[in-house]
């Protein structure tokens, strides 16, 4: 078999860098590495286990000569086949690089090697007070390079962010073997966050740098039980709308509850179909307490049936332990499970579920429902088995409708366990062609050769697009008149060539001189901010002012928790002034250097649906493209205290990281966009 | 060997079975398969009919195909924290097994390398929800390996078990004798521990202070104390595993003493071994054989003393007579019969309440130093015993009772696994005697003999200040002095 002399040709080299025994190809190995928790499966044709992260670049240096696929595996829980090697190749297992290297409470920073086990890093911080936020229900064994490479969630995401927004800095291992470390906060396009929930595609990370928490003074557990689906989601809604945050806001339906009592008397009073545990946390125990009684109100308002509080942390264990152990639980329902994870903006929540009801009574399934209902992420958790083909094609059937309808309440297909292979069908229902050739040009900018985890996240031509693709961005009534003329200028400049200047409102960055970059005014972009009470959002164009835009905000009882800066809010995206606002930005309309006008991101605070170009755009400098439009998350009630915050004075010389050079070129090849920022850079033939 | 090659990816339309269009949303019920055999009918007495989970009566495919690939056991697979190879790991072995009955793995000697790693600790059931009986499934992996059970070393001691214990003991004390009097050299040679099939009790014997030369059974046979004859009613029947029969009599005699002290008169049931060897090396026939014969004798004394706890100081044996039952799914004489001995065992770690403890002997304590609770894993998660030793041994040892850090991480003795897998195991050890060091404990207290071996050789080479304590050793140290007057 040719397959294994490929292989066969490079392992004298291979074992050269991690020694003998840690090359391996014999069938029992390939077997084992042939699946994950999720349904596919492929042979790999080696696995390599690596003793040393420092083994790591120079293995994928070797197999990017050779030509031949490889792709970072650790505990092998993946839900999406993100794992799976479709084009055979090399398995990267990096399971044993799991040495915490370094924890500093005084930077609040952990760094660890991607093996680290979650909860074991949690257990390591405990003695400090400190945790870090991310907190996956399958934390037991998912390890911190697989949460990185899905951008994990957890229940705590609701308060402290999913894993990209608790990340400082990585390293880097990128698909032809250069070692690279990036910080969001890195002058240019954040490379760090554009690596966060790539699943492998874009690169290896070998070391991350961790931000971590000091455990909140006064943590609140409680759980409330009702009659109904709906009567807890009313409960939910009203939590976040009141200006609560609380630490963690999950649902279990009836079925779930039962799988994961396994037997175990019920705390909740009988007839119960629905259960939330809300906790609550802060540093002052007055408030924390008020907060409790005021959820407490809300749940009797939803006439809930038992409202308890944890009296103490056995019982808190327990509770917890039934929320995260009620996927494995299902196990004992059937063999196989099948685990969606649609989002959609948490208002819809009560509509999703109830297609969701309609679409697994339809196809006469069986699912035990989980949600963090926070934010709006549902996990139907389809319980099946496998070797009954019938029942397989209901399931794909039916996980695939319940996308849709997701899609259809303005949500997402993958809020925290990745596209893999899987959910890549349903890229095409999420997103129009535009869209996905710009994240076909980011893999392609970072892996020319297509080696990295191939066939992943992005639809091949076996994918067949949806009946109807979602209509252009342009022709949505949500455009204003001024947002379609800047679209249909840029077009017409891209047609004959013209570069183009856009600077805001020149703020912060203004052109170097005369380069013949033609201007593009974009102040006319200041419509007023389309605000969504309920779902915490706001749509805004990128010519308003940031001033106004709170005000705008301020009247109708929201904030946004950005420090008070100058300039326009599209000016403040693209150069980045406060590193953090990538924290609140959940979406962009931008148009290429093309004139193609790209809807990236969306409405709700998870989304792991393709890269992360939203973020990527955060100090783009307007040279990839043009932001039109931003989607942010706000919060309710009184704003919340700001750190200090105190810009720069005027934006430091840019020298572009190599891969920004790159991105430049695979997104706007002519340099047509503020052609001054990567200047002769960006023409340059040769990659550097 | 006979497998079936339908699953679904590659065989679409040839479904095991047409779903039938009236089934509702209930819970999908149990729908076991029929023509899943890992095995052809000839080798049909080398395997178990049939495997008792959790979930019910399962056939080996069934009970694989449960596991649903979550992966919450390799957090807890010695070998898969060791190694961080998904081929040696629970969820591997399970799915190995599975693709193995389903012909995608063509070969179960190509896994042998993950079948012969497994500790058989069974941590990987405990934490799986839906209790994958992985050690089962493992041990049926074995079984179609060749030779597995077949060579004639194993075979000759098993039988010589089976059929002449006395012949067996003295070969045994041979073999002592043969290393006592300076000739170990001569001894491997002759391989004679190999004769005996034990090279767990080689190890064992190594570590040992001095030999027996009397067998705890030898003595109990003779103690008219223990005797039935005479007795009216008895309160528990001793059964001497063989390692405190063999190897560890102090422990056998502590056991006794304990028994009797706290629990009355008993009878010693005058067993054979319990078969766990020949079960766990792939003679599965011999070990029904040991089962009939010890569950016979159970049912002699019944039937004159009515029911009666049979009391066991090994854990793995105890752990074992407890699935007697899975012998015999097959036979329905015997399977009531085997379920009803396995009602009646009980291991001496479960068996003394706490309440009925006194203070301890402060002059036993005070040599006792710190004390801590290894759980065997046949202890921990064969039988699901946590609580109650710990609650005895904190009444006893009070404040210098600690816990241990990863107490129910396995020790890596496993049986004959220290030998068979040398390297891998004193990993293992090596993650239990940091953990036994970071509470700075002098006395270790374990309820498996396999334990005991494995944790006294580590601790003796590497934490030469304390020692590895069965439990009923201590108990009968620490409570024992107190009565006396």
């Amino acid at each position: 078999m040719f397959k294994t002399d490929r292989i066969s040709r490079i392992r004298p080299e291979l074992e050269a860098i991690v020694g003998g025994d840690a090359v391996r190809t014999d069938e029992a190995e390939i077997l084992m590495y042939s699946y994950d928790a999720g349904m596919a499966r492929a042979r790999p044709e080696a696995v390599i286990t690596f003793s040393a992260a420092e083994q790591v670049a120079p293995v994928v240096k070797v197999l990017y000569r050779a030509g031949i696929p490889f792709l970072p595996r650790l505990a092998g829980t993946n839900l999406s086949g993100g794992t799976i090697p479709l084009k055979g190749g090399v398995i990267l297992n990096l399971a044993r690089l799991k040495k915490i290297r370094r924890i500093d409470t005084g930077a609040r920073l952990a760094l660890v090697e991607p093996g680290v086990v979650n909860l074991e890093l949690q257990r390591a911080l405990e003695p400090f007070g400190y945790f870090y936020a991310p907190d996956p229900a399958s934390q037991k064994v998912s390890t911190i390079g697989g949460n990185i490479g899905e951008n994990a969630g957890g229940p705590l995401c609701l308060k402290y962010g999913v894993t990209s927004d608790n990340v400082e800095k990585l390293e880097v291992v990128t698909p032809e073997g250069d070692v690279r470390t990036w910080s969001y906060r890195d002058p240019g396009p954040d490379l760090m966050s554009l690596m966060i929930g790539s699943e492998g595609t874009l690169g290896v990370v070998t070391h991350a740098w961790l931000k971590i928490l000091p455990v909140p003074r006064h943590i609140r557990t409680v759980s409330a039980a009702f009659r109904s689906l709906d009567q807890a989601m009313k409960a939910v809604t009203r939590i976040i709308s009141e200006g609560i945050v609380p630490r963690a806001l999950e649902a279990m339906d009836s079925v779930s509850l039962e799988a994961a009592l396994n037997g175990k008397a019920s705390p909740f009073p009988e007839g119960t179909e629905a259960a939330l545990i809300i906790e609550l946390d802060g540093p002052d125990a007055v408030k924390v307490k008020r907060e409790q009684e005021n959820v407490e109100s809300i749940c009797a308002g939803a006439a809930c049936t038992a409202f308890r509080l944890a009296a103490d942390e056995s019982e808190r264990e327990l509770l917890w332990q039934a929320r995260k152990g009620a996927y494995p639980a299902l196990a004992r329902l059937a063999p196989d499970v099948l685990v969606e994870d649609g989002v959609v903006p948490r208002p819809r929540l009560p509509e999703a579920l109830r297609q969701t009801r309609e679409i697994l009574a339809k196809y006469k399934l069986t699912a035990g429902l989980l949600f963090h209902a926070g934010d709006g992420n549902l996990h139907p958790n389809i319980v099946f088995d496998r070797r009954d083909i019938q029942e397989v094609k209901r399931v794909k059937k039916a996980g695939y409708e319940i996308l849709k309808s997701c899609i259809a309440l303005g949500g997402t297909v993958s809020g925290e366990h990745g596209i893999g292979v899987e959910k890549r069908v349903a890229m095409n229902w999420l997103y129009g062609r535009a869209e996905l050739d710009f994240f076909r040009k980011i893999k392609d900018a970072f892996d020319p050769a297509g080696l990295a985890n191939p066939d992943k996240i992005l639809p091949v031509a076996s994918d067949a697009r949806a009946e109807a693709p979602p209509e252009g961005l342009a022709e949505r009534a949500s455009l204003s008149p001024e947002a379609r003329a800047v679209v249909d200028e840029l077009r017409l400049r891209a047609r004959s060539g013209v570069p183009t200047a856009v600077t805001g409102l020149g703020t912060r960055l203004k052109p170097s001189g005369n380069d013949g970059a033609k201007p593009l005014d974009l102040s006319q972009l200041a419509g007023a901010a389309v605000i969504d009470r309920e779902n915490l959002t706001a749509r805004v164009e990128a010519g308003l002012p940031l001033e106004r835009f709170r005000a705008q905000l301020k009247e109708a009882g929201l904030n946004l928790d950005l420090p008070d800066l100058k300039g326009s809010v599209g000016g403040l995206i693209a150069s980045k002034a406060f590193p953090g606002v990538k924290d609140l930005l959940l979406g962009l309309e931008v148009v290429t250097a093309e004139g193609e006008l790209l809807e990236l991101g969306g409405r709700t605070v998870k989304n792991v649906a393709g890269y992360d170009a939203v973020r990527l755009l955060c100090g783009s400098m307007g040279a990839y493209a043009v932001i039109l439009a931003a989607t942010f998350a706000l919060s309710a009630g009184s704003r919340r205290a700001q750190a200090a915050f105190e810009e720069g004075p005027g934006a430091p010389a840019f020298a572009p990281d190599p891969y920004q050079v790159r991105l430049k070129r695979a997104l706007d090849p002519r340099n047509l966009l503020n052609p001054w920022i990567y200047g002769a850079a960006a023409a340059a033939e040769e990659l550097p | 060997m006979i497998r079936h090659e339908r699953f679904a990816e590659d065989a679409p339309g040839k479904g095991r079975r047409e779903m039938d269009s009236t089934v509702t949303t209930a819970v999908s019920s149990h729908i076991p398969s029929e023509t899943n055999e890992l095995y052809g009918h000839e080798r049909a007495d080398r395997h178990l009919g049939a495997l008792l989970t959790d979930l019910g009566e399962r056939n080996l495919y069934d009970a694989a195909a449960q596991c649903n690939r979550c992966g919450y056991c390799e957090t807890v697979c010695p070998t898969y924290m060791l190694t961080g190879r998904e081929t040696i790991s629970a969820r591997g072995r399970n799915q190995f097994m599975r693709m193995l009955v389903e012909g995608r793995a063509k070969n179960a000697a190509d896994a042998e390398e993950a079948l012969s790693t497994c500790l058989l600790c069974g941590a990987c059931s405990t934490a799986c929800y839906a209790k994958v009986p992985t050690p089962d499934i493992v041990l049926e992996g074995r079984r179609e390996l060749n030779g597995y059970g077949d060579n004639f070393f194993a075979r000759a001691a098993v039988r010589t078990l089976l059929n002449a214990p006395g012949l067996f003991a003295f070969w045994l004390k041979l073999a002592y004798l043969v290393k006592k009097t300076g000739l170990p050299r001569l001894a491997a040679k002759m391989g004679l521990y190999d004769f005996i099939g034990m090279p767990a009790l080689a190890e064992a014997e190594g570590s040992l202070d001095r030999v027996p030369l009397r067998f705890a059974g030898e003595i109990f046979r003779k103690d008219p104390a223990l005797s039935p004859h005479g007795k009216t009613a008895v309160n528990w029947a001793y059964f001497a595993p063989c390692g405190p029969n063999y190897v560890f009599t102090d422990v056998a005699l502590a056991t006794v003493r304990v028994l009797r002290r706290f629990a009355g008169e008993g009878v010693y049931i005058d067993n054979q071994c319990c078969g766990l060897i020949a079960h766990n090396y792939g003679r599965l026939e011999d070990a029904r054989e040991f089962a009939r014969r010890n569950i016979e004798r159970y049912e002699r004394l019944r039937a004159v003393f009515g029911d009666f706890p049979v009391i066991a100081d090994c854990s793995s044996c105890a752990a074992f007579m407890k699935t007697y039952e899975q012998l015999f799914a097959g036979d329905e004489a015997w399977r009531k019969r085997a379920a009803a001995f396995a009602a009646a065992v009980r291991d001496i770690l479960e068996f003394v309440p706490a309440d009925k403890l006194p203070h301890a002997d402060p002059a036993a304590l005070e040599k006792a130093g710190r004390v801590t609770y290894h759980d065997s894993c046949r202890a921990c998660h064969g039988q699901g015993i946590r609580k109650e030793p710990r609650e005895a041994l904190r009444r006893l040892a009070g404040r210098r009772y600690a816990e241990l850090p990863e107490s129910d991480w396995c020790c890596g003795g496993a049986g004959a696994f220290a030998f068979t897998q040398p390297e891998l195991s004193a990993k293992v050890l090596d993650r239990k005697l940091r953990n036994i060091a970071s509470v700075q404990a002098s006395t270790v207290v374990v309820g498996g003999t396999s334990c005991l071996v494995q944790i006294g050789a580590g601790l003796k080479s590497a934490y030469p200040s304390a020692r590895a304590v069965h439990y009923s050793v201590f108990l009968d140290e620490a409570s024992g002095a107190a009565e006396k007057p």
